[in-house]
């Protein structure tokens, strides 16, 4: 459904994402993890169109999407949320989520039923009427998620969306995360949360320096001795143990 | 459903009814050139609210559209014997691409530096008319030659004000529409943040340079019909940062990013700066300064006290009579 071929994105002097070669099959949940500035939001721009590539291709569902704009991939079916959440903060949450409904619906009736669905499933129906910027981080975090699946995506690519979330908000994220996935909708997902990675991901990624270092099932890539050095260290594996 | 519809629109119902019914009871010809003007300098501001509150593409060189309006009704009515309505047509045309131009640089600019790209547009349109005596007349301006009849624009005072009454009421149309529909609602988005507008599909620099056009047309027929009504065209009034300020300052005080704001900063202001001009006119020279005194400390009042403006007022009086029912 995804793939990236030998993706480079420099700044400057600086190789933020070098090399990077990636498929993601329809109804896959892929994670990917790596350390701060391992360029694993860099690559999330890469994909949704915020930034060109300096080498290589994006592919989507079969067309070639490098260099697209962000709303043209969007309309593709392929969506991404902000690691800094970017409500419309002076709108309520039903606003917020009808924008996003608008762009497969012409009508504001029908995107505002739309909306109050989806709002409805990522439990937030309770704060319809609030204002966006009045809304705690971990209300947030959801309304970024349900404002992304409000485009329909095929494709969501989530960014840190458990960072910063209390335990019972991390579990209800969680959950929400595995209903999409279980209904069909394929996800990559940027995680720091190790534990929360472990339980969501079939497959894992680990990016460290812009560069690719393992792939691989959750168990194999925590046991992999580059990545415990690079990224989880050896606390991780004494208590895993 | 009704009553909320009231509630959401009886402001404007209360406005523009009173401006309708008002020729019934007076006639006096002060105070009905005051209320054409509050509704034009409305329907103006309104126009600049489209780019500035909507879009929130803050512009302070929005006299340049309303030059360009008043020059081409001015010019094709006083040199090639055109009706103002061709030179209002005119003007709208040239609006439209002198407002893309200026709505595609908005793509690389933002903030601050949009705005002051505006003014420098409207500085060089300055420049332009007050130079090219040939055409334009220069700097000493061009007279608006008077016919009277409704092809030729030459109306009386109470003609006038139903006319820019159906101005105001199509300017105020258009805002609702902005507030209610599919573009409206993305043009909020884009507004709000850029990036999560463009990430959630909106199409946010082609939203942006429609905004500033369509904003900058709609601020030419105000030029064009202004020209027409005062019968003079100034260079260094309808090209000045002055005209652009007060069409700002007129939808700040107002509230913006609302549909009535615009007149209700139109009728504080006009009807201070009338009664000022009244009051201090030729006796007291050293007082021809004062309006911009004046104007400071409401600017400074409204946005300490009032940051959504007299519009932002009436909502709040809206949600607690609504708790004091509930």
């Amino acid at each position: 459904m995804l793939r990236l071929d030998r993706v480079t994105k420099r700044f400057g002097g600086l190789t933020a994402v070098r090399e990077v070669t990636l498929e993601v099959a329809p109804g896959e949940l892929l994670g990917i993890i790596g350390p701060n500035g391992a360029g694993k939001t860099t690559l999330f721009n890469v994909i949704a169109g915020f930034y060109r590539p300096d080498e290589g291709r994006v592919f989507f569902d079969g067309h070639d999407v490098t260099g697209r704009s962000p709303h043209a991939i969007c309309r593709l079916g392929l969506t991404r949320t902000f690691q800094i959440v970017k409500p419309f903060g002076n709108l309520s949450v039903l606003d917020n989520v009808t924008i996003g409904s608008l762009t497969r619906v012409t009508s504001v009736r029908s995107a505002r039923v739309d909306a109050e669905r989806v709002i409805e499933t990522c439990g937030l129906a309770p704060y319809a009427g609030v204002r966006a910027r009045a809304l705690p981080v971990g209300l947030r975090k959801r309304l970024e998620v349900a404002r992304a699946l409000a485009t329909r995506p095929r494709l969501l690519l989530l960014d840190e969306v458990m960072a910063g979330l209390n335990p019972a908000e991390l579990m209800g994220m969680v959950d929400l995360i595995r209903r999409l996935h279980a209904e069909g909708l394929t996800l990559v997902v940027i995680e720091h949360i190790m534990a929360a990675m472990m339980r969501l991901a079939r497959r894992i990624v680990v990016l460290h320096h812009g560069e690719l270092i393992a792939t691989g099932a959750p168990a194999e890539v925590a046991a992999d001795r580059r990545v415990i050095d690079a990224y989880l260290g050896e606390e991780f594996v004494l208590a895993q143990a | 459903m009704t009553s909320g519809l009231l509630a959401r629109r009886g402001g404007a119902l209360v406005v523009f009814g009173a401006a309708a019914l008002a020729p019934l009871v007076v006639r006096d010809t002060f105070f009905l050139d005051a209320l054409v003007l509050i509704l034009m300098w409305g329907a103006a501001s309104a126009a600049w609210n489209v780019a500035s509150g909507y879009a929130g593409q803050v512009s302070l060189g929005h006299s340049a559209f309303f030059g360009i309006g008043a020059y081409s009704a001015a010019l094709l009515s006083a040199r090639f014997d055109r009706s103002p309505w061709v030179g209002l047509v005119l003007g709208v045309l040239l609006s439209l691409a002198a407002g893309a131009v200026i709505g595609y640089l908005s793509n690389r600019l933002r903030g601050p530096y949009f705005a002051l790209s505006t003014i420098a547009f409207s500085q060089v349109l300055l420049i332009v008319a007050s130079r090219w005596r040939g055409f334009t007349a220069g700097s000493e301006g061009i007279p608006v030659p008077f016919r009277p009849g409704f092809w030729t624009l030459g109306l009386g005072h109470v003609a006038w004000l139903y006319l820019t009454l159906a101005l105001a009421v199509l300017f105020y149309a258009v805002e609702v529409y902005l507030e209610r529909s599919r573009v409206g609602f993305q043009l909020a988005g884009v507004r709000e943040d850029e990036d999560a507008a463009e990430a959630l599909g909106i199409a946010s620099r082609r939203l942006k340079v429609a905004a500033v056009t369509a904003s900058a047309a709609l601020t030419a027929v105000c030029g064009a019909l202004w020209a027409q009504y005062v019968g003079f065209v100034d260079p260094f009034y309808v090209f000045s940062v002055d005209l652009s300020i007060r069409f700002a300052l007129n939808t700040i005080i107002g509230g913006t990013g609302t549909a009535l704001g615009p007149w209700l900063g139109s009728i504080l202001i006009t009807s201070l700066e009338t009664y000022l001009r009244a009051t201090f006119s030729g006796v007291k020279t050293g007082f021809t300064g004062i309006y911009l005194i004046i104007y400071g400390a409401v600017l400074i009042l409204v946005v300490r006290f009032l940051p959504e403006g007299l519009a932002g007022l009436a909502a709040r009086w809206r949600t607690a009579a609504a708790r004091a029912r509930a």
